[in-house]
């Protein structure tokens, strides 16, 4: 997949730009707070029409302004608005507008490849299953709906909970557990679907204590459907009246990643934790140009900086094989990016403009 | 405040009307001949002075007991289960249907604050208590997840009552494509399916 043009505006401190990207893509050099990583984030806005660092919607609009726009042909020409006030966000593609968010995420895929990362490795169990659920939702409709159905009978289940009311809670047991177990089996489809090929990523960016990765749930098992979360529901009422929330489900999920049966989040060293974070970023490129029979677009957000020469060769060579198709590359110098991706045309970011 | 303005402002809480729609309608109103809106002017009131929730089923008429409940033709053996009064309509449109209603007054949703104690669940069970005539409860709610969960509870308040509780039927719309059915609908319909009659 390949962004032709890309039009921002008002978003962070990117007021006005209109870019012609080449097919390659670009190589973006320019300080520290001059807009690179928002310029990335705006090119990954359109992937899933919210933001990549978790900021909310009227955060991104620039100072001052009352909304945002962004719009990227990447066949379909997506674009998406957003107002302050009224709170509306309006998305086209190809001139028609979509009604429903759920139906335009997807249209354009990129894998986003940063230092923060790391944060996905060594951070808790719900940056986990964000990567799961986010490159599930870009490759599979129907993990979208699960996990919509199921976030909407939780918001139900947990009102009751707070009200105090037992028998009312336990009213949207079955449609929690069904759509619950449907979240939980597609995660676990995956994680055992692409196992062997994490191991075979760490392994070629030099990692030698065997890596595994393993969804691990609580209470669900592959076998189990729906009828193991409804009865672990049931058997954990008291508690999750007590706490006024549920506390039985995929939310309590983790994807166990190990070197060596060991697991790297406690036992893992920097550059092993960084190693496995890469991993499976050109894992999610894997998978979804997999399903979307398209490499997506590679952004790569000053990632070269902290390897060593041997493994930044080597991720080179990774990265020609799960993302071959457009890169948009930043960094604060020339001199941090490798010189196998010199052969892009070169710009400079100052103030949140693009000086060529 | 004008009189237009007040007009305006009254049309634009109707549901699904905003300002705009409402300020179409009073300037329609206007061009209208007077005893045209005066007649329309009437009949709300009407509707606001005689209409009544029946004490019984919940339907919505100018008598109480309404007329379906009043009815000696109606089965008593029935009862239909709906979540509003104008779901009344929709099922007695069929002409298919001879038995009683009962109007819930809505569907559980904790969100909204709206538990079992704000439906009429009390007076259904009270409806179906033994020694009653009614044998089948047909749960007719609406196939929303909502609507599924209130009749999940129904089912669950009427587990001793002694009577057969059934739920609609659930599928393809007849006359339907089955191409452009969504895929939750095609499951639910592959699920519910039935021995083909000879």
């Amino acid at each position: 997949m390949r962004l032709a043009s890309l039009t921002v505006r008002n978003f962070r401190n990117l007021a006005s730009l209109d870019l012609e990207l080449p097919p390659d893509g670009v190589v973006i050099i320019g300080d520290n707070g001059h807009g690179k990583t928002n310029l990335l984030e705006a090119v990954y806005y359109l992937v899933l029409f919210r933001s990549l660092r978790g900021a909310m919607d009227r955060e991104l609009v620039r100072f001052g302004e009352a909304g945002f726009f962004i719009a990227g042909d990447a066949s379909p020409r997506v674009t998406v608005g957003y107002e302050i006030h009224g709170r509306r966000k309006k998305v086209t593609a190809n001139g028609k507008e979509i009604k429903r968010l759920s139906d335009a995420v997807g249209l354009v895929v990129a894998v986003v490849l940063s230092p923060a990362d790391r944060s996905i490795v060594d951070g808790g169990p719900a940056g986990r299953r964000r990567y799961l659920d986010v490159l599930l939702s870009l490759s599979d409709a129907t993990h979208l709906a699960a996990l919509t159905d199921w976030k909407a009978a939780m918001k139900q289940r947990n009102a009751a909970l707070k009200r105090g009311n037992a028998s009312e809670a336990q009213a949207f047991d079955r449609p929690v557990a069904v759509a619950a177990a449907k979240v939980a089996a597609r995660r676990h489809r995956w994680a055992v679907e692409w196992q062997s090929r994490f191991t075979e990523l760490c392994t070629s960016m030099g990692e030698r204590t065997a890596p595994g990765m393993v969804y691990s749930s609580r209470h669900w098992t592959p076998d189990g459907a729906a009828e193991g979360i409804q009865e672990n529901l049931r058997l954990r009422i008291e508690r999750d009246l007590r706490r006024g929330t549920t506390t039985v489900g995929p939310h309590r999920d983790d994807l166990l990643l190990t070197l060596g049966e060991r697991d790297i989040r406690r036992f893992g060293s920097a550059g092993q934790q960084r190693t496995a974070a890469i991993a499976l970023r050109l894992l999610e490129a894997q998978a979804l140009s997999t399903s979307h029979d398209t490499a997506p677009i590679a952004l790569f957000d000053d990632v070269f900086a902290e390897l060593d020469q041997d493994r930044q060769e080597r991720l080179l060579l990774l990265i020609k094989e799960s993302l071959p198709g457009q890169a948009i590359i930043t960094a604060p110098r020339d001199a941090e990016v490798p010189a196998a991706l010199f052969e892009r045309p070169r710009w400079r970011m100052v103030g949140g403009a693009i000086a060529r | 405040m004008s009189a237009i303005d007040e007009l305006c402002s009254e049309l634009a809480k109707l549901p699904g009307i905003g300002r705009k729609t409402a300020t179409r309608l009073t300037y329609f109103l206007l061009k209208q001949p007077p005893d045209e809106v005066v007649r329309l002017a009437a009949a709300i009131r009407s509707v606001s002075e005689r209409i009544r929730p029946c004490s019984v089923c919940g339907n919505l008429g100018e008598t109480d007991p309404c007329l379906i409940c009043e009815d000696p033709r109606r089965d008593k053996e029935l009862l239909c289960v709906v979540e509003e009064a104008s779901d009344i309509g929709a099922i007695e449109r069929t002409g298919e249907y001879r038995g009683l209603y009962h109007v819930l007054g809505g569907h559980l949703s904790p969100l909204d604050g709206i538990g079992p104690e704000d439906l009429r669940i009390e007076g259904l069970r009270a409806r179906v208590a033994n020694g009653c005539e009614v044998r089948e409860v047909i749960l007719a709610t609406n196939p929303s997840m909502e609507g599924e969960v209130t009749a999940t509870y129904v089912r669950g308040v009427l587990e001793n009552a002694g009577v057969q509780v059934t739920r609609i039927a659930l599928g393809l719309p007849v006359g339907g494509d089955l191409e452009y059915a969504d895929g939750v609908t095609i499951a639910q319909a592959l699920a519910a399916r039935r021995e083909m009659p000879r």
